[in-house]
């Protein structure tokens, strides 16, 4: 029954429904707080796993970031430094926390681009998420994790870059613009999130 | 001459909420022609100009009656109902209820207080969207003969005097001063607005982030540099956009809607 009831919520989400509904509906009875990301009808495009609604990553720690695949200084930087942050969390942690890259370009971010881009990094987009969303949700999302960017006419964009905690609900838990290496602050945020 | 179309989805609400419909021609949007125009951003290092399409634009900011209308049909909107997310504290802060202007917030004053989301709410339930930062400036180089004032002295002059007089006192009702050669009225001396791309804004005022730490935090080509840098009015309002978070709200930014011009 209650399977049954999230598959209709999902399927209705996809249609284009309410994400509260199935915020709800993911985390039993109890909403979502105020600040969760979680409230926003954004939907995935995973790479390997279609739509998924944002809400889907509830449930666990997350580790979000923006970037876009073409890029060619500082992405990779970003992608090296989720790469740290999970390397450096025991492996009985690294898999209670979700790592998440969400393309900027939805344009030419496709998932077949995704795809090959997850591949030549070397990421497994069943342990990760990797996906692309449509411009407005890029927008929203973008918003609420205070990330700014500008498209520029080449093509390229001018991003701020930063990974995200988010608890297991949604609401935004840490912060690290530190693309250097692991952040040691982030990584003991995550840590405290885990027990 | 700009031709004008009704807002039809705010008079729908008006009727079937029975708010008292705008006395003044509020709900009204304008379509600009666009064209090139020469922003005081460049959009890139070596671009100086931009196209804008053939856009809609709202005449006048949304006023607090209009946003009341809007509350009432979507009350996840309203102050006491909205995620914390979409929404600072000081959201809809003047009002003097959820439900309710009170004496201190005048049904034909633009609303302020409103975050991003919640503009873009409206815009979207209203049949459009916000403008692009772009559209806006475009919009706002006009004075009420030619569609490019910005190089008249006494046209600066006189924007300059609006941002000094109104800070810190509440808004005047909307459509008190001029419409703008392209018909558009209010863009300056009332409120800031918010723009679709606010976020898109990343000033750096000179060229000396080169082996700056800070360059390592934008991708690409970096932060934008301004071009005009005597636009005193736009650079400020840049300013203020760059500075902002989309939850943020101030009681002295509103917000207009926009939309494409349906082929």
């Amino acid at each position: 029954m209650k399977k049954s009831l999230r598959r209709l919520v999902l399927a209705l989400l996809l249609l284009g429904g309410s994400a509260l509904a199935a915020a709800a509906e993911v985390q039993g009875s109890t909403p979502l707080p105020g600040a969760s990301i979680y409230h926003l009808p954004v939907t995935l495009e995973r790479v390997g796993h279609g739509e998924v609604p944002l809400v889907s990553l509830a449930g666990s720690p997350v580790v979000i970031t923006m970037f876009y695949s073409s890029c060619l200084v500082i992405c990779p930087m970003l992608t090296v430094a989720m790469q740290k942050t999970a390397l450096a969390l025991d492996p009985s942690q690294r898999a209670q926390v979700r790592f998440v890259m969400v393309s900027l370009d939805a344009e030419r971010d496709t998932v077949a681009k995704l795809a090959d881009f997850a591949a030549d990094h070397h990421i497994d987009t069943d342990q990760w998420v990797v996906a692309h969303a449509s411009a407005g949700d890029v927008r929203q999302l973008a918003a609420a994790l205070g990330i700014r960017y500008r498209r520029l006419p080449d093509g390229n964009y001018s991003h701020s870059s930063a990974l995200t905690l988010l608890d297991a609900r949604g609401v935004p838990n840490g912060r690290t613009d530190d693309l250097s290496a692991a952040d040691a602050a982030l990584l003991a945020q995550i840590r405290a999130l885990l027990h | 001459m700009p031709s004008v179309r009704p807002s039809i989805v705010a008079l729908v609400l008006a009727v079937v909420l029975q708010v008292p419909t705008a006395p003044t021609d509020a709900g009204e949007r304008v379509e600009l022609p666009g064209g090139e125009f020469k922003p005081v951003i460049v959009p890139g290092p070596t671009e100086r100009s931009i196209h804008v399409a053939p856009f809609l634009l709202d005449r006048h900011p949304v006023t607090n009656r209009e946003f009341l209308a809007f509350v009432r049909a979507k009350p996840e909107w309203r102050r006491d109902r909205i995620a914390a997310l979409y929404a600072d504290e000081h959201y809809l802060s003047r009002w003097s209820g959820p439900d309710d202007l009170g004496p201190d917030a005048r049904a034909g004053q633009p609303v302020t207080d409103v975050s991003w989301y919640a503009a873009r709410a409206y815009c979207g339930a209203a049949g459009g969207r916000l403008p692009r930062w772009y559209e806006w400036e475009y919009s706002a180089a006009a004075d009420e003969k030619v569609a490019d004032a910005r190089q008249d002295p006494a046209w600066r002059a006189r924007i300059l005097g609006w941002y000094s007089r109104s800070a810190g006192r509440p808004p005047a009702d909307v459509g008190a001063s001029p419409l703008n050669a392209y018909g558009v009225g209010d863009l300056h001396g009332l409120v800031w607005e918010w723009v679709e791309d606010y976020a898109g804004l990343m000033v750096s005022g000179d060229s000396r982030t080169q082996g700056d730490p800070d360059k390592l935090t934008f991708c690409g080509a970096g932060a934008l540099s301004a071009e005009i840098r005597d636009d005193y009015p736009v650079l400020m309002r840049i300013a203020l956009l760059s500075s902002l978070e989309a939850r943020y709200t101030t009681s002295s930014l509103g917000f207009r809607c926009a939309d494409d011009v349906m082929p």
